[in-house]
This record gives C-alpha cells, structure tokens and sequence, in this order.
C-alpha cells in the first residue's frame, strides 16, 4: 500500500477523516452525558382491582409478557396454563414466547427497564441468578393464593417446593418441575446379566470388573456434562455427613472439598479411573453422544443425572431399555447421616417475575399453572412429576423411569436433601475442564481437589460477587 | 490506493491546485446528504457510539441487568493483568496469532501456485491439468459458515464415532482407538486450528489466483528461460510480486484468529481440556452471560480491540522493515 499521499491540500479521504473525527468527538459528549442504559427510570407498573378471581389485581386489558425457556420441557405447557388463564380472565392477553438464549435475548431488556412478566429462567444460556436477584418480585402471595379449584396453592405442593426458591427470606422463584438425583442404569440389561445395583462404592467397583468381563464400561462421561459426576460425589459425601459437609461448601468456605466424606468419593472414583471403569475419550464426546453411548449402544452401565435423562434420550434409547433410577452409593449402608435411601430431590425450571409492567400478571399465570389440570397436563405429556401433587397415576404412563421416580421419592420419605447455592455463582464452567482432567486419568484426587477449591476460593474473594448465605 | 497516489503525483510543486470557489446547489447538498451525510450518521450511531459507551462500561462495574453501575476507574483492567484465565485465553490467541494464518497462507501459496503456474514445463505457462475443478473444489469449505465447520468437526474428531479415527484405527493405528483429538491438550489446539485453517484456505486461495493472474506471464516465461525451478519462481517472483495481497491476507487471518470464537465455541463450549483451546472471546462471552460481570467483560471487548490495531500496525511495520517499497512493482 502506496502511502505517499500528498499532504499540502486536504483531499477527499482528509476531509472524511477529519469529519469522522469530529463525528466522534460529538458523538462522545452526548453519548457519555447519558449511556445506553439510560432507558432506565421507572417502570410503570400498572394495577388493578384484586378479586377473588384475579387475587394480584391483574389489570384489565393489560398484557402478560411470559419468555419461556424451550428447552427438554419445551413450552407448550405453558400456554396451555395461558389458555386456561384466558377462559378466567378474558380481558387479558397472555403471550407465551419461546426462548433458547435466556440471558441473551433477556438481558437488553432487564437493562432497559423493559423485562417480561414471567420468565423460565433455565437452560445453558439462563441468566447467572445472582445479577438479578435484586430486581425480582417476591412470590410468597403466590403460594398463599388460592388455586382454581379453590385450595390454597402451598397445601396442594410437595415438601420443600417452596424452599426451593427461596434466598435469604424471600421467596424469588417459583421451580416448577420436581427433580430428582440418581444413578440410571438398564433394568432389562441388569436382570440379563444377573447384576444388582451397587449402593456402596466397593460394590460400584466390583461392578466394574464384572463389567470389564464382559468387554463394558461402568461409566461414561461427555465434556459438558463431566460436573454430573461432581453432583454425584456431592450427594453421596452429603449422605455420608449431612450439613457438616453441605454448608461449608455451600457456603464457599476455605478447604470444604477437603471434608473426608467427599474425599472417600473422589477415591473411589480415582480408583474407577484407574481400573479403566470409564469409557475413555468423554473429554472429547459432546455430552448427548456420550449419554448415547449409555443409552443406546449399551457400551456403559451406569450413568448419574437428573431425572430429565430420560426425556432427554427419548429418541436415544434402545427397545426395551426399561430405564431406572437409584439412590447415589454410599460408602457404608449404616452408621451414616442419612440412610442409603436418602435421595437428592429439588424443583426445577425456576420461573420468575420481576419487578416490570404487570407483574400481578406474572403471578397469575404462574397460579394458572399449579392448577391441578395444567400441572397435570404436564406430567402426561412431559413423563415428570411438577411440584403440584398428585398428577401421576400408578402405571405411571408406562415409564420405567418415572414409576422409579414414585418408588424413590416414597422410599425416601423425608429424607430428602438438596443444594441451594453451590449452582448460583457460574462455577460449572471452571470446574468442568478440572473434571474433565480428572476423569481422563490426567491428574489425580488430590489435583481434582486443588483445582476444585481454587475455583471457588477466587470466587469467594471476590468482593464483587454477591453472597447468599445457604442453609 | 493508488489513485488518490497518482492524483497526488499530477498536482506535483509548480502547478497551483485548482482553488475555485463552488456554489452549493440543491443537487451537491443533497448529493452530499445521501452519500456522505447518511452513511456517517448510521456509522457514528451503529459503530462510533458503541465504541464509546464500551470505553466508559469498561470503567465501571455494570452488572447487565441493572440501570446503575459504578465508576471504578482501571480497576476492571488491572483485574485483567491478574486473571488467570484471561491470560490463559489470550496465549492461545497469540498462539492462533501466529500459526493459523502461516499455515493458511503456505498452504494457500502452494494450491495457487498449482493451479496457475506450476503446471507442465513446456509450451505456455499454466496450472495442472484440471485446475479449474480443483480450484473449485477448494473453494467449497469457504461457502460453508464457520459454526457449521466447528460442528462437522467435532464429529470428524468423536473419539468413538468420529471419521479420523475410524479411518486412523482401520489402517492399523490402535492406539487411536476413541483417542480424544479435541479432549487432549496435546492435540486440541492444533486439531482446532487445522480445523479453521480448512475452512479457509479455499478463500485465500482464490485471492492468491486472482493476484498471480494478475503478473506478466512473460515474467514467468523469463523466469524459465533463465533456468529456474518451480520453488525459485515462487519464491523469487510470485512471492514479491503478491506481497500485498499477502499482507492483507495476513491482517485478516489474524484478526480472524484473534476472533476465533464461532470455531473454538462449536468445536470445544467448554475450552477445551484444561483451557487449552480457549480464547479471548469465550472469557468475555462468560465473564458478561455466565457471571454477569458486564463491566469486566466489555474490558475484556476494549483489551481485545487494541491487541487487534496493535497487531496491524505491527503487520504492516514489519511489511515496511522487509522492503515492501522496494519489491512491489506498481
């Protein structure tokens, strides 16, 4: 490039720069003076009358703006609960809106003043909870409502629904589908060959060689989802010894991965690394292929997630696969905290309103859909038990695994647990590449600790970061 | 360039500019409003004024969801200077830096040179046989969008299904048996970068044709004449003669690399093992989505934009140090 430009006259490109320089200066008053973000303000909150039809006064003619996340669950269930929201309250317009990327399609809006009404704040892409947090409606007369058969909202729940969405006193969510934690494996396969399910850590290994006799793997991993074992060491070591290991962890507390009933876990799992136990090559297996490899090819016998597993492989799975859950092993039956019945169960699919144009609107659909009909409307279609009791009939339509849902959830009575902060602060992504290296064999149960808990001490020193206090 | 270079050369000392008062009319007023006004305006607000506002969020502590932030000054870039996993991101990216557009462009050379010049020694100078098909051919991966060969890839590197092992363990290689290509820091950044260098090469090809096209074949001729080989006419004459369409491609192919997301977020979401294929982008796409640290991150957007004109300007420095003026021939 002949940069020999004659510099004596202004010439044609001089004069575009010059005026794009000043383009900028001018552009850099106004535009300091008053940011993007300037759209802020208030917003108007519009009201109306409170009946006993319309218990948060959703004003007449207004319009519910509900962003869902179309995920697993997809989201016609929620406009099911609209419809019905439109035969109660005809002079108001709920529109339901798909969306796969939460934070992004969202957070313009939250910074413009302008957020939905209800939001299913879920998925990869949801927004981290924690910058939110302060701009969310309290839903507590939610759960005090009536619903629209006439009986109080919270009697109508299983335990702890509620709990599920609270922090610090204030309840800021409303989780709508009852999850649970397991290990899933193969029933047709397992009476097949003769195998029980392991409940301590020395039957998983003794599984294990049985496994490698016949040329399989016990476990199988993919890189996104190498955490699902973090969550399964997390709900055996909180078996072992309850709050004594849930909280300091919860609570970012120096040293908390070091607390030995973890450590017996991270053992037995080093050991299955060792032992050749894991399908190798899962840190280069997107997660989906990974679970395949479990579901369908049969390659693996075990696999630790959520209940969602099962929809999740729906297309995936082989005939006659009769996929069941089971409580996490322990590493003793007796002499523990909680017995080897207890199971990890929480809500989930948070849903949230916050503090924008017709939050009263938010509410109500949201009260539409714990009515007994849409919450049933769920559980047939969706094969998942929503936090509303009761919507699930004895042949649990057929499903293995949602039959063994109901026998987990009853064999645990009350001994269930759950996490409450430990997922609120965008961890995951760090301590997956450390889990990653931990199941390739790369470094050892030590170096998995170290790794673990130098994430979260950066996180705890962070000042910038905004605690909730677990409990 | 080289107009306004030759419009320069005709006012050369001696002859006064032409300085004749012009009267506006309607027609240059609203000639200038269309084609100069317009295009500003929408530049100023589309590109100018985010820039801006970036400068000042990187100063400050927004959160992203909220109306309020507070100004803290350096301090978002003094994290930065100390963030583990920032500096992380950014060697890889000087890593990208220097490897995906030497390897690109070798490559590039050698397939444009093939197919113009490095045909049959006798009769006239031209490309192999067929050239026209494989330049083609080559063009292809260019056509398909970059998440596309991000995704294509990451099954072509499966460790139990994927095409490279199945063809690797076929011909013997057992040790290749569900060998994690991308899960392994040994290989994943290298498999990532062959994996972008492929959907490039066809593009900068064509434009190395188009460039070598563009030189007096009897310069070729000469060259043959004169006895030299295929390696010495690349080297001695093609080279120099496309120095600039080298440059540029240069300056792409790095800000390409410094970019790099659409292809390190298909092929590795996560960064790959212990980080090792994540890059500037991915940090600031979860320091803003996963951790809502808006501010921090639009520091992050502003410290890649000046390693960006800094790398360009260094570009065409070392251009000029090598003798740029000297060599091109126009």
């Amino acid at each position: 490039m002949t940069q020999s430009i004659g510099s004596a006259r202004l010439d044609r490109r001089g004069l575009l720069r010059g005026s794009l320089a000043t383009a900028a200066l001018a552009g850099l008053g106004g535009t300091l003076a008053g940011c993007a973000t300037s759209g802020g303000g208030q917003t108007k909150q519009e009201t109306g009358t409170k009946s006993a039809d319309n218990p948060f006064g959703v004003p007449d003619g207004s319009t519910i703006d509900a962003v869902i996340f179309n995920g697993g669950y997809g989201y016609d269930y929620v406009q099911f609960a609209a419809d019905q929201l439109k035969k109660k309250l005809p002079k108001v317009t709920p529109k339901v809106t798909p969306s796969t990327q939460i934070a992004q399609e969202l957070q313009p809006r939250f910074a413009g003043g302008d957020p939905p009404d209800l939001i299913d704040n879920s998925g990869a892409g949801a927004m981290t909870f924690n910058s939110i947090q302060d701009q969310l409606e309290d839903l507590r007369d939610v759960f005090e409502a009536n619903n629209y058969e006439g009986t109080k909202i919270s009697d109508t729940l299983f335990p702890g629904a509620m709990e599920a969405g609270t922090f610090g006193g204030k309840v800021l969510e409303v989780n709508y589908v009852l999850s649970l934690y397991a290990i899933w494996y193969s029933a047709s396969l397992f009476k097949e060959n003769g195998w029980s399910v392991p409940q301590t850590w020395d039957e998983v290994l003794d599984l294990g060689a049985k496994a490698k006799a016949k040329g399989k793997y016990l476990w199988v991993w993919g890189k996104e989802a190498a955490t699902y074992y973090q969550t399964l060491a997390m709900q055996s070591a909180t078996k072992a010894a309850g709050d004594d290991f849930r909280l300091p962890l919860e609570n970012l507390k120096p040293k908390s991965w070091s607390h030995p009933a973890i450590q017996k876990v991270f053992k037995a799992l080093e050991t299955c690394v060792q032992k050749g136990y894991f399908k190798p090559g899962g840190a280069g297996t997107q997660f989906t292929k990974a679970q395949a490899q479990w579901s369908n090819d049969q390659a693996a016998l075990l696999y630790p997630s959520g209940a969602w597993i099962e929809n999740e492989m729906k297309d995936q799975t082989k005939e006659g696969f009769e996929m069941t859950g089971a409580p996490v092993p322990v590493s003793s039956t007796s002499g523990e905290a909680m017995p080897y019945n207890a199971i990890y169960s929480t809500a989930g699919e948070p849903f949230i309103v916050p503090k924008g144009k017709n939050p009263a609107g938010g509410k109500e659909l949201l009260r539409a859909m714990l009515s007994k009909e849409a919450s049933a409307n769920f559980a047939k279609t969706k094969l998942a038990p929503t936090i509303v009791k009761g919507g699930i009939p004895d042949d649990a339509f057929g499903s293995t695994a949602l039959a063994s849902q109901v026998k987990m959830l009853n064999d645990a009575g009350s001994n269930t647990f759950r996490f409450t902060t430990i997922g609120i602060y965008g961890m995951n992504t760090d301590q997956l590449v450390v889990w990653n290296n931990f199941l390739s064999g790369k470094i050892d149960a030590k170096g998995l600790t170290d790794g673990l808990q130098k994430i979260m001490d950066k996180v705890a020193n962070d000042s910038s970061v905004k605690k909730t206090k677990a409990t | 360039m080289s107009t306004s270079a030759q419009a320069t050369r005709a006012t050369a000392p001696g002859t006064t500019p032409r300085r004749r008062r012009r009267r506006w009319t309607f027609d240059k007023i609203s000639f200038m409003a269309v084609f100069l006004g317009v295009p500003l305006i929408i530049y100023v607000v589309f590109v100018i004024s985010p820039f801006i506002q970036s400068v000042y969020y990187s100063l400050t502590d927004w959160g992203g969801f909220s109306t309020t932030m507070n100004f803290v000054g350096l301090a978002n870039f003094k994290a930065l200077l100390t963030d583990d996993l920032f500096l992380t991101a950014l060697r890889n990216n000087i890593i990208l830096l220097i490897v995906l557009p030497v390897f690109t462009i070798v490559v590039a050379l050698i397939f444009a040179s093939l197919v113009t010049v490095a045909g049959s020694n006798r009769g006239s100078v031209r490309g192999l046989h067929n050239s026209s098909f494989y330049r083609v051919v080559s063009f292809f991966p260019y056509v398909i969008p970059g998440v596309v060969i991000g995704l294509i890839w990451a099954q072509v590197y499966d460790p139990s299904s994927g095409l490279l092992n199945g063809v690797l363990t076929k011909i013997g290689l057992d040790q290749f048996q569900s060998y994690p290509w991308i899960g392994d820091e040994r290989t994943a950044l290298a498999a990532s970068i062959f994996a972008m260098a492929w959907g490039g090469i066809g593009f900068y090809m064509v434009l190395f044709i188009a460039a070598i096209r563009g030189i007096e074949p009897e310069l070729f001729e000469a060259m043959r004449i004169d006895g030299a080989g295929r390696w010495k006419t690349a080297m001695h004459l093609t080279m120099p003669m496309i120095r600039d369409n080298i440059q540029t491609a240069y300056i792409y192919l790095g800000i390409a690399a410094l970019d790099g997301f659409v292809f390190m977020q298909a092929l590795n979401p996560t960064g790959g093992p212990n980080n090792s294929t994540l890059v500037m982008g991915q940090v600031l796409f979860r320091t803003a989505f996963e951790h809502g640290k808006y501010g921090l991150a639009t520091a992050m957007g502003v410290a890649l934009s000046i390693v960006t004109l800094a790398f360009s300007a260094l570009v065409f420095l070392v251009n000029r140090l090598l003798g740029a003026e000297r060599d091109v021939a126009r």
